[in-house]
């Protein structure tokens, strides 16, 4: 597969602050890759520098093969960006706000026009198309920013934290969206916080601290020795009073990590622990008859597997 | 191929628009100015009429009520009140109810007969020294044409041995609007220009669509000429009603080339929008790009030579003044409105204008690339 998008030891400093550590990256074609970390962990300072607006200070970027520094006209022909605020002309009615996308790429006439109206019909923003930008709500201001960020036919478009404080059903016609460009080739490049929304990805990366822990397909990275340890397995118990079966579970050696997902709870646990043992344990805090299957990790006990593995690692290699 | 203004016509569009439907921006490019204008124009007047005056008259002769009347026959003074004693005439002046207070002494007359020095006490509030000084002229000029008149009597002579004509060019009636009003002008088109660039650029960089831009390929030129343009219209509109102001209400004729006029205008417009531009790299958000756009408006109040001329300032203010697109401002208006110069002798200031202005938009626009990074 063609790469779109490369970064090879790409560094951001602020002053003494590094935001951006050495980041390693490919994102192939037609790829959807989710990029999650926690807030300030250098997420929109790498979307940043790959769309050529803040430079790096090592480091070099590319999108499709041209490097974001010294290409970077040819660069912004190609991507499209939706920001995390949805920015947009708030003065602007929705149509105004879509002309004047197009018009900042040189669109005019009648391939502009041609190109507002396919994008109106993808995002069903016809009845609002005199609004004000301003005096629309999250979801439909969402569509917009995004249907701009359409207009002139990007072939890699970066969405900074996209379904931030929108509702779940224009959350979900967003990413359906988002399907069908990757079905038509286009690369997408999308940060979250959202676990159910990194699952969606074709390939997702974590940053964490500055530095990117992982990156690869979701199917691949549940599958790395380091999430499962050797010798353990991941069980998920449903019964009732969770709370109080959590209390009791950690004080069981041999489970080695115990969560709450709302009416169940998954467990972390040695080989020789038997799901009879489990349930006896629960019987003497008087829970009967939990359910108890094995499951395979989800993204986030990947996620938290590795960043926990990363930070012992450096307070380790500091102590030492 | 690179197209250094790629985008303008995108940002002209969007710019018209976002100006047109933000009835606060055009309300502060316009109100204060022309506000300030009326209030510059009528209040800015150093004619100074009619100054109250308080008389102490112990003499009570017909000479001295003719001399009374020559007081008040030039007009600057008035006498508001008569009062009995030299102690009264001090308080009436440290009260603020009298600018000036005469003291006529008993002996006036008797003196004046005897061909004695006849004296006469003037009192002056300093305290303000533009009515003291005409206050003072005026007193003196008085007693002066007095004295050569008895004294041209007793001589037999008819006329005065010397004799100055003064004849005063481009504004032979003294009119203070004619000298004030075109430096208005260059100081209300300040107020209302340089913050309006300057918002405009620090609001986008709030609201994040500054960053929209920056990821379209956009350039610099372009987005700045764009945000430019709207406001040097606006600007010109602006400039247009304050010379018609100029000119059907303080009656200021103007005698040189209007097109001139208007040409320098537009430089200077363009200059002061520049600077907003410039501000707003600096500025953080849009209070802050009000306020340095403000800090502006006092020096080129001060050191422009609007009220006070240059030339007896200090050498470091006369080095700021130098420096203030507004001191050309104003230095054009006075030599195309008032003096009618020609195109060679005003060349000079408006070459320097025009400089100030292209360099205030390449170093707002290099500034600019850099803030990015």
């Amino acid at each position: 597969m063609e790469a779109m998008i490369e970064c090879d030891g790409l560094t951001k400093r602020f002053g003494n602050f590094t935001a951006v550590d050495h980041l390693n990256l490919s994102v192939e074609r037609g790829s959807i890759f989710g990029f999650l970390g926690p807030n300030g962990s250098g997420k929109s300072t790498v979307i940043r520098m790959l769309c050529g607006i803040l430079a790096p200070s090592e480091g070099t970027a590319r999108i499709g093969g041209r490097d974001v520094v010294r290409e970077s006209e040819a660069v912004k022909e190609m991507i499209g960006y939706m920001s995390q605020q949805f920015s947009l002309y708030d003065e602007l009615t929705v149509n105004e706000n879509l002309l004047f996308s197009g018009k900042l790429y040189s669109l005019r006439d009648k391939p502009l026009k041609q190109r507002r109206d396919q994008l109106i019909a993808l995002t069903h923003l016809g009845p609002y198309l005199n609004r004000r930008a301003g005096l629309l709500s999250g979801g439909w201001r969402q569509r917009l920013a995004m249907a701009c960020a359409l207009m002139h036919q990007p072939t890699v478009l970066f969405l900074d934290e996209p379904t931030a404080g929108i509702d779940p059903v224009a959350r979900r016609e967003l990413w359906d969206l988002l399907f069908e460009f990757s079905g038509r080739g286009m690369t997408l490049f999308v940060t979250t916080h959202y676990m159910d929304e990194a699952e969606r990805c074709s390939h997702v990366g974590y940053i964490h601290m500055s530095k990117l822990i992982v990156s690869g397909q979701p199917d691949e990275l549940k599958r790395l020795p380091e999430v499962t340890p050797p010798n353990t397995r991941r069980l998920d118990v449903t019964c009732d009073h969770v709370t109080r079966a959590l209390q009791a579970m950690r004080e069981v050696a041999g489970v080695r990590s115990a969560t709450v997902f709302g009416q169940s709870m998954h467990l972390l646990v040695d080989d020789s622990i038997t799901p009879r043992e489990i349930e006896a344990k629960l019987r003497t805090v008087g829970i009967q008859a939990p359910e108890i299957h094995d499951i395979g990790p989800s993204l986030e006990d990947v996620f938290v597997a590795l960043t926990a593995r990363y930070t012992n690692n450096h307070t380790g290699a500091r102590a030492a | 191929m690179r197209r250094p203004f790629r985008g303008l016509g995108a940002i002209l569009f969007k710019e018209f628009i976002v100006v047109w439907r933000d009835p606060m921006t055009l309300f502060f490019m316009f109100f204060p100015p022309l506000i300030e204008m009326i209030a510059f124009g009528y209040a800015l007047d150093n004619d100074v009429r009619h100054m109250a005056m308080v008389v102490f008259n112990e003499d009570r002769t017909v000479e001295s009520r003719q001399l009374l009347d020559r007081f008040v026959n030039t007009e600057t003074f008035r006498i508001v009140q008569e009062v009995g004693s030299a102690k009264e005439l001090g308080t009436e002046i440290r009260a603020g109810r009298a600018y000036v207070g005469l003291q006529i002494p008993p002996h006036f007359t008797r003196d004046l007969r005897a061909g004695r020095p006849a004296r006469v006490q003037l009192l002056i509030d300093g305290s303000n020294s533009t009515v003291a000084l005409q206050a003072l002229n005026t007193a003196v000029a008085l007693a002066l044409t007095q004295s050569t008149e008895m004294l041209l009597k007793e001589s037999g002579r008819t006329v005065i041995p010397v004799e100055v004509r003064p004849q005063m060019l481009y504004n032979p009636a003294m009119r203070s609007p004619n000298f004030f009003v075109p430096g208005v002008i260059g100081v209300v088109l300040q107020i209302g220009t340089t913050f309006a660039t300057a918002m405009a650029v620090v609001r986008e960089r709030e609201r994040g669509t500054l960053e929209q831009l920056l990821v379209s390929p956009l350039s610099r030129w372009g987005l700045m000429l764009g945000k430019l343009i709207p406001y040097l219209c606006i600007g010109m509109l602006m400039a247009l009603l304050l010379f018609a102001i100029m000119h059907f209400e303080f009656f200021v004729p103007i005698a040189g080339s209007i097109v001139a006029m208007i040409f320098s205008t537009l430089v200077y417009v363009f200059a002061l929008l520049s600077l907003g531009l410039l501000v707003a790299t600096k500025a953080v958000n849009q209070m802050q790009a009000l306020q340095i756009s403000m800090a502006f408006i006092l020096p080129s109040v001060f050191f422009s030579g609007f009220i006070f001329p240059r030339e007896t300032m200090p050498a470091i203010f006369y080095w700021i003044g130098a420096v203030l697109p507004t001191t050309y401002f104003i230095w054009l208006m006075r030599a195309i409105i008032l003096r009618g110069a020609t195109f060679f002798e005003y060349l000079p200031s408006l070459g320097i204008l025009l400089g100030m202005a292209v360099l205030l938009f390449v170093v707002c626009a290099l500034r600019f690339r850099k803030k990015i990074g």
